[in-house]
């Protein structure tokens, strides 16, 4: 996406004593490098992925951890928020400076601290700085016969250090798991400049895992500076399958027969009719064109094990009514068919100006009546949506499409977003699988979870972070008991 | 939403429990079948039970979830699911009458966790009464979910110090198609770098113990290449555990060779079982301690202290205290 045009006019606010004692501290601290605070810079860090954005006090970009213990000890002197940032490739707003009360807060980016500290090959695990790209991560390891498994469509841009922060997915989540089942151990940097090793590489606890908890904390638990990463053998056999359906129905049902089959498939992704034909025209993927949906699907492991699965899912496919199978022959076939599936955000900029994504789950014998659902709520809003789903996780990620310059759109994209999230609760899902809370999902949480349940997991943020000062306006609803959610916060432009 | 809805009424008398505790500044103790907690040394605190709260709430194969009651055998949740070609491999570890609940509150590590994972990556959401006396769920059951905090892992391996587990919901696979111990005089170091992911790899004095789950073919080929021969299941030492860092397992095997203490290790995973003179147990954790790890004592009447060393946390401490800040639930690995 281009970045937003501005819909309220840019103001240079002037800096409270606090803000300026900060800023020179850290320009001293930092140097230009480091510190960033002109108009341009503010506006590039405006957003992340999502279109929710806010300006913010200035940007740092420590190179080091002192550097950003010296970056954090400030923010806590002069009390000033910061909103932890890596490649601001969040969905939800995770990575927007919204402040609190009019505070602007300092985006903290730890985009320069990229190294891969350690591959430790014999027992197959990574030490690394929060700002390597994954897919960096993913081609250092496969020179070793090793491979990471968390592959968010993102990978290419996404660092680790925001996959921990998200507990991001993927598309080999079926059977792999998500972000935190691959995380040993992290180290999170509190607002006194501390690390405190979260270390889980023991097989069983003598304390609390902390590292679990701080898996997915979206920045609200501290920053983190380190991770010590769960590496796999790289599987000796894959087997990828494409099968085009007639319908939608068709194809969620045949995800049902395969997740309840004797194998489980490694990835299961299903593409609507709309999806097909935008990456068929943008990657030439080799998707059948008439068809109503397509299902991706992988199996990986030993060689007889993955040619029954490939059999199986086959036959399964065939059972309920494909129109077309093709069974990968070689590892250029099979690239090819994964190229359509992770072509989809550039194929839509192709097509819209503008796009909304969002990120529901619900239970995978609710597929079907979920998609059902979407198609209903884009027609009913003169909205287009297309449906990109991780299927064998029962989690949507409905784009919605549209160009910001025609009069009263945000409200239809608004409309259709909030409704995709309720029709998800209604039908025992979630709010969110993989992108996170963020800011824009934040006031659903009421409708998920009870005032005890908030409370407690107020308790527990306060616990990790008594000051308060990371990222404070994510997450949690402000207000616990808001009934209607808001797609927008007070302080944030779209 | 299951999950908003109001805290079923049998819960009732735990929240009565913890609250009356929480009054009477008394201290309480979770048991589920007490495989555990019954070979920890004894404690003066009140015994909570999850005995009444059993039994499954909601399994749905075509989802592969289950949601169960947390004094729920292990077995008999194990039955259930075979009877659908599906299970949760949290195996039972410490003999008969795990229950689902003291599972997933010890968290203790299984050989199948080298392939498997963690149980507490099984876990999807969890009902608990905390030691505030509140019903509080977390999670949801969808395979992922990313709705706020993510206690459901805080909640696996705490031993009962934030809540009782009244409600788990557990992921589900389904049963591997075939499933079979093997035997071998070649190191196990060999066997994790030869296996493609080998479901489970036990070492013994005697020798190596591989376990398969796999297509049968693939179990043969993979036997045929490592040289393994058909074996039945091992069986492991339980007066202790010690907790290693996987890549100093070796070293801490070799203590326990040295210190005469008869021994079996989780290849993998970082766990070395052990039995033998209580002495020597104590003189070897002392020195797994110093290798970065910690020993659990499961043998009641051999030591008098705590089964653990306890360790000093600010941070557990501080969200220890956001769940119980009366402090009434009590670490049964920690002296009284």
């Amino acid at each position: 996406m281009e970045p937003a045009p501005m819909t309220a006019p840019r103001r240079d606010a002037p800096h409270t004593p606090a803000e300026s004692a900060l800023l020179a501290h850290l320009g001293r601290a930092l140097g230009s490098e480091g510190l960033r605070a002109s108009a341009l810079s503010r506006a590039t860090y405006r957003r992340d992925a999502s279109f929710l954005n806010a300006d913010p006090l200035a940007i740092a970009l420590p190179a080091t951890r002192d550097e950003l213990a010296v970056v954090l000890r400030a923010c806590r002197d002069h009390q000033v928020p910061f909103t932890p940032r890596a490649a601001g490739t969040g969905l939800a707003g995770g990575a927007t400076p919204t402040g609190v009360g009019g505070v602007r807060p300092l985006v903290v980016s730890v985009a320069r601290m990229d190294r891969l500290l350690e591959l430790d090959v014999v027992n197959r695990r990574a030490h690394v700085e929060p700002g390597m790209v994954n897919a960096r991560l993913g081609r250092a390891v496969a020179a070793k016969g090793l491979r990471f498994a968390p592959d968010p469509a993102s990978q290419i841009a996404a660092t680790l250090g925001g996959n921990v922060a998200t507990n991001a997915g993927g598309i080999h989540v079926l059977t792999y798991g998500v972000m935190s089942q691959h995380v040993l151990a992290v180290e999170l940097m509190d607002t006194d400049g501390e690390i405190h090793l979260l270390d889980g590489r023991l097989p069983e606890q003598t304390g609390l895992d902390l590292r679990g908890l701080s898996v997915g904390g979206e920045g609200t638990l501290g920053i983190v500076v380190g991770a010590w990463l769960r590496l796999l053998p790289a599987p000796p056999a894959i087997g990828t399958l494409l099968a085009g359906f007639d319908t939608l129905e068709a194809a969620a049902a045949t995800v049902g027969a395969l997740v309840t089959s004797d194998r489980l498939p490694d990835a299961v992704e299903l593409m609507d009719a709309r999806a097909i034909a935008l990456v068929e025209d943008y990657a030439q993927a080799g998707y059948p064109t008439d068809a109503a949906a397509v299902l991706l699907l992988e199996y990986e492991g030993l060689a007889a094990g993955v040619s029954a699965g490939v059999d199986t899912a086959a036959r399964l496919a065939g059972e309920h009514g494909a129109t077309e199978v093709v069974r990968a022959a070689d590892a250029d076939q099979r690239a090819r068919i994964w190229k359509g599936r992770k072509a989809v955000a550039g194929a839509i900029a192709q097509q819209a100006p503008d796009f909304f994504l969002q990120d529901v789950v619900v239970p995978r014998s609710r597929l079907g009546e979920m998609l059902d659902a979407v198609v209903a709520i884009g027609e009913r809003e003169g909205l287009i949506i297309l449906n990109v789903v991780h299927a064998g996780d029962g989690n949507l990620h409905p784009f919605v499409l549209f160009d910001r310059r025609e009069e009263g759109v945000l409200d239809r994209v608004f409309a259709a977003g909030h409704d995709i999230v309720t029709t998800a609760l209604a039908l025992d899902g979630t709010v969110t699988g993989e992108h996170g809370v963020g800011i824009e999902k934040r006031d659903f949480l009421s409708q998920v979870y009870t005032a005890d349940d908030l409370a407690v997991q107020q308790a527990v943020r306060r616990a990790m972070e008594p000051s308060g000062l990371a990222n404070p306006d994510k997450v949690l609803p402000t207000t616990v008991g808001c009934q209607e959610a808001r797609m927008v916060p007070e302080g944030a432009w779209v | 939403m299951s999950t908003s809805t109001a805290p079923p009424a049998e819960l009732a008398p735990v929240v009565d429990a913890f609250a009356a505790a929480a009054a009477g500044q008394r201290r309480l103790v979770i048991r589920g079948g007490g495989s555990v907690l019954d070979r920890l040394p004894p404690t003066d605190a009140e015994v909570v039970s999850t005995a009444e709260l059993t039994g499954v709430i909601d399994h749905r194969p075509e989802d592969l979830v289950v949601t169960v009651r947390g004094g729920t055998p292990l077995q008999e949740l194990a039955a259930l699911l075979a009877t659908h070609g599906q299970e949760c491999p949290i195996e039972p570890l410490a003999g008969h009458g795990s229950t689902v609940g003291g599972r997933v509150a010890a968290a203790l590590a299984g050989p199948r966790q080298l392939q498997a994972g963690r149980v507490r990556d099984w876990v999807l959401r969890v009902r608990m009464v905390t030691g505030d006396a509140r019903v509080v769920t977390a999670g949801g059951v969808t395979v992922k979910d990313v709705t706020g905090y993510d206690l459901c892992r805080l909640a696996a391996g705490s031993w009962g110090s934030l809540g009782l587990l009244a409600e788990i919901t557990l992921k589900l696979r389904p049963i591997p198609t075939q499933s079979a111990w093997f035997t071998t005089h070649l190191p196990a170091g060999r066997i994790l770098s030869t296996l493609y992911r080998p479901a489970a790899v036990v070492s013994t004095p005697t020798g190596t113990f591989v376990h398969l789950e796999e297509h049968p073919d693939d179990v043969a080929a993979q036997a045929t290449v490592a040289g393994l021969e058909p074996a039945a299941a091992p069986r492991w030492p339980t007066a202790a555990r010690a907790a290693v860092d996987p890549a100093r397992l070796r070293e801490v095997t070799a203590l326990a060779a040295s210190a005469g203490l008869d021994h079996t290790a989780f290849e993998g995973v970082g766990v070395c079982l052990v039995d033998g003179d209580a002495d020597a147990i104590a003189t070897f954790g002392d020195r797994v301690v110093r290798l970065g790890g910690h020993l659990l004592h499961l043998d009641a009447g051999a030591h008098g202290g705590p089964a653990r060393a306890t360790t000093t946390d600010a941070m557990g401490e501080r969200v220890r205290a956001a769940l119980d800040p009366h402090r009434i639930l009590l670490d049964p690995r920690e002296s009284r």
